[in-house]
């Protein structure tokens, strides 16, 4: 109450100011411009985005998930510093031939229409998504489809496989539990689950389309009701006119904005800017052709990759032609970490950090490619293959590079590496492609020198490993065509090792792999940077390794400010 | 030929248009590099099965023209996209899962009519008067400084200008950064009827003064134009007042350039006011069709097309129409 108060003279103070400004304007409209402190508790925050979909089987845009996990609950959800904690499950084991998982689920979590979360709830919705194949997005790549669901009690829930898996708490946090008695009337495939109702600690008021989502307090949550009343997500699709709206109050927090804007937010002391790891971490990768004509797919593969590509030295001086850090400070204003290998370095702990990257070193570049025998013989400033190599008609080293036309960063990207790799005497033909297009020439058709594109990241780097091996050539999802017998041994180990620790060695290990052989270069992965308005609220949780301030983590425990 | 027939025979060759544009449209997305079937169901995750499964869903299983296959020759993507059409049905979009076009397109064209037509009208009405007055005044300061703020506003880019008021619009008259409405203001018809206004005002300026210009500038030289002929001249010697001779002589036939104009830009009101929406955040349906060349939504860019292909042949024709009204010698062409 005394909060409310305060909100309350607040608005007034803000509406008199805003009248000495303006004489013309109205009290009563200004005040508008200040709603939240008028009102009390309300959080408004803009971003650039809208979900594409209520239904969390439908939804595939960070966006939806952003609203998912406010809403619903998961038996394990991921903490901001990359730790499995329990949400749903109180706690959760493995039976010792790896095969049985148990889960214990918390008491008195209850559906925001009062019907009480049970086990059955959660073998229902467990079962919902390992049987969606044929109409979910990506519920169904977290099953094997082995998984038999039990609920031998209302508390307990317990999985069992035929065969282990090493990435169960990373498959679990995205399973939003949802109510059986509801789903279950529906066909899940067309539901458009407008009432939306979860056990989340925020209960869905409203949603238009692109426009706004707004959402109240669950007064009853079962881990404790926010303390604010409402949380209001409103579109700014234009970046500037975001980070206007946060400086002119019309929102007290910004989850997205250009790195360019940094200056003038810090500027205003009535705004706060954070700086972490993605909640959903990312990379750019700079993805070399390195197909091997024996592992070309039959059916659609070009595989056109420059011959001199495949050779290790090659790809090792273009290592020795890229500084990361500068890329970082020029693309990023220096907002993003190097990067080693597929697997980003929010990720935490499978993120290998013991390696010591390549340095970049113009001079050694240019030392490995002639001891490699790629020699500038006819003096045009571009190196040939070696006499003893067969390249074809390619013999000169100029390499197409391709980025697709929906990236910020694709053309100052394409520009610096072209111009360090020149300085090696390799060439390089920049080609902007349509994202449809780009795959095209991508995979599994294999037929490009060099593609600059990107990969966002699950909590478990299983999948972003998996591009990696062999057998994913002909499906498309590998896109650089490499093929290691040792790496797709370690892959089969990890996918099914329960140990914790044991699993992660094998993952720092096929990140060492991958680093040696280089059929990827990572550039870097980009941190996120969000802003809100420190006098409106307090309490948001953004010295954590990940920022998010949109997560429930922060929404849950945020106070109006005074 | 009658006023009737001819407008008959117009209405004809509409449709006659209408129908071609329909066609063009299905095949321009299936001639475009890229596949429409790949770019609804682009993530690499996806089992074979499932890419079948929602191929089927959309019909992209079919062959495009006709079916030399099983389940007879009008079985195809292009005969079903027609017949769906006659039954009002523009498909679902893949980007907003199974919410049908019509009703995307439907809730972001009364959006859209709210910014555009106020829009519209302020720029026909100020354009028009400036126009009038500078050719009136014509080589006066008055002409010179007419001229130069509408080639200025004219030829200042839509995103820039839009910007530009929006900085300036907010941080010293308070107005809203964007959007259509204060989200959970709660306040009564009144209340919110203000704050909608208040949120249209300064899109609704950026758009106005963005067409101003180009009517202002047909307005001017068409205007000069009667001024020079002699029946002005003959009104003046008869005696009549500057009003009347704007009035009667020279604001009539200075119209039929303008109507042209005013048809065309009606017209192509359907396909928003792109860059307004953008900056503004208008949820209409230029920010749509923005979101759906994005997205890779071929149905609802498809249904967009469409729309915006219908309202310029109807503008058109509604334009011929007014013709006919304005100008008698139109019904001897």
């Amino acid at each position: 109450m005394r909060n409310r108060t305060v909100a309350v003279l607040l608005g007034l103070v803000l509406a008199l100011a805003a009248c000495g400004d303006d004489g013309a304007e109205e009290p009563t409209t200004t005040a508008t411009t200040a709603p939240t402190a008028v009102e009390g508790g309300t959080v408004r925050i803009g971003w650039g985005g809208a979900p594409s979909s209520l239904n969390p089987g439908l939804g595939e845009l960070t966006e939806d998930y952003s609203i998912y996990e406010l809403t619903y609950n998961t038996p394990i959800t991921l903490d901001l510093d990359g730790n499995y904690v329990g949400e749903l499950a109180e706690d959760w084991s493995v039976s010792d031939d790896g095969l049985t998982w148990t889960m214990h689920l918390v008491e008195g979590a209850t559906f925001h229409d009062g019907t009480p979360l049970t086990s059955a709830d959660v073998k229902y919705t467990l079962e919902l998504y390992r049987d969606c194949a044929d109409w979910c997005v990506y519920m169904s790549s977290y099953f094997d489809g082995d998984e038999v669901i039990e609920a031998p009690n209302p508390a307990t829930v317990t999985i069992a496989k035929s065969v282990p898996t090493g990435s169960f708490e990373g498959r679990m946090v995205f399973m939003y539990i949802l109510p059986q008695h509801i789903w279950e009337g529906v066909d899940p495939g067309t539901f458009d689950n407008a009432a939306m109702i979860g056990s989340g600690s925020f209960k869905l008021v409203e949603h238009r389309q692109g426009e706004y989502v707004r959402l109240a307090a669950n007064e009853e949550y079962w881990e404790g009701a926010p303390i604010v009343d409402e949380v209001i997500f409103q579109t700014y699709e234009n970046a500037d006119a975001r980070v206007q709206a946060l400086i002119n109050g019309d929102v007290d927090m910004v989850t997205e904005f250009p790195a360019t804007a940094i200056p003038t937010l810090e500027a205003n002391e009535n705004i706060t800017v954070a700086t972490g790891e993605p909640l959903a971490p990312d990379l750019a990768d700079i993805i070399f052709n390195v197909t091997d004509p024996a592992n070309c797919p039959a059916e659609d593969g070009v595989c056109s990759g420059h011959p001199a590509l495949r050779d290790r030295q090659v790809r090792l001086a273009l290592a020795h032609a890229t500084d990361k850090q500068q890329l970082i400070n020029t693309l990023l204003l220096g907002l993003g970490t190097p990067g080693i290998a597929i697997v980003p370095t929010g990720l935490g702990i499978w993120f290998n950090d013991t390696i010591v990257d390549y340095a970049f070193d113009l001079t050694e570049a240019n030392r490995i490619l002639d001891e490699a025998g790629y020699l500038d013989t006819d003096g045009n400033g571009i190196r040939e293959c070696p006499a003893a190599m067969d390249c074809g008609d390619r013999a000169e080293l100029s390499f197409r590079m391709n980025f697709p036309d929906d990236s910020d960063t694709g053309p100052r990207l394409a520009q610096t590496l072209a111009d360090w790799w020149e300085q090696v005497g390799i060439e390089i033909q920049i080609q902007v492609l349509d994202p449809d297009t780009l795959t095209s020439v991508c995979c599994p058709s294999l037929d490009y020198d060099v593609i600059l594109w990107g990969w966002g990241s699950d909590p478990d780097p299983g999948f972003l490993l998996s591009a990696l091996t062999c057998d994913e050539i002909p499906t498309g999802l590998s896109e650089s065509g490499y093929c290691n017998p040792d790496y797709d041994e370690l892959f089969a180990a990890q996918a099914v090792e329960t140990d914790l620790e044991t699993r992660i060695g094998m993952i720092h290990e096929m990140q060492q792999i991958l680093w040696e052989d280089l059929p990827y270069i990572i550039p870097y992965c980009a941190l996120s940077s969000e802003a809100y308005r420190n006098d409106r609220f307090v309490g948001w949780v953004d010295t954590a390794t990940k920022l998010a301030l949109e997560d429930p983590s922060s929404l849950n425990v945020i106070r109006p400010a005074g | 030929m009658t006023r009737g027939s001819l407008f008959l025979r117009k209405a004809l060759w509409a449709l006659v248009t209408i129908l071609v544009v329909i066609t063009f449209n299905f095949f321009l997305f299936r001639v475009l590099p890229g596949d429409p079937a790949k770019a609804g169901i682009k993530d690499p995750r996806l089992s074979p099965e499932m890419v079948a499964t929602l191929q089927e869903r959309y019909g992209l299983d079919k062959p495009v023209l006709f079916n030399t296959g099983e389940g007879g020759l009008f079985d195809s993507q292009y005969f079903r996209y027609l017949g769906a059409l006659a039954h009002g049905d523009l498909g679902t979009s893949y980007a907003y899962k199974n919410q049908p076009v019509s009703s995307l397109l439907g809730s972001a064209l009364v959006n859209t009519l709210w910014l555009v037509l106020p829009a519209d009208i302020l720029a026909i009405i100020l354009g028009v008067l400036l126009g009038l007055v500078a050719a009136w005044r014509r080589g006066t300061k008055l002409d010179v400084s007419a001229l130069m703020f509408a080639l200025f506003t004219w030829a200042l880019p839509t995103f820039f200008l839009g910007i530009l008021l929006l900085f300036f619009g907010s941080h010293y008259l308070g107005l809203p950064t964007g959007g259509r409405v204060t989200i959970g203001l709660d306040q009564g018809f009144w209340a919110t009827a203000g704050d909608i206004l208040r949120h249209l005002l300064l899109p609704t300026l950026t758009f106005a003064l963005v067409l101003l210009g180009e009517y202002m500038l047909i307005m001017r030289s068409s205007v000069v134009e009667v001024f020079s002929e002699d029946y002005i001249l003959t009104a003046k010697a008869k005696g009549l007042t500057t009003f009347q001779i704007i009035r009667r002589h020279a604001f009539r036939n200075a119209m039929l350039p303008l109507v042209t104009l005013i048809a065309l830009n009606l017209g192509f009101t359907v396909s928003g006011a792109i860059q307004v929406e953008t900056v503004f955040s208008w949820p209409g349906l230029g920010k749509l069709t923005v979101d759906a060349v994005a997205q890779r939504d071929y149905p609802l860019l498809q249904g967009a097309f469409l729309m915006l292909a219908i309202s310029v042949v109807l503008a058109n024709l509604a334009a011929e129409l007014v013709y006919l009204r304005l100008d008698p010698r139109v019904t001897e062409a």
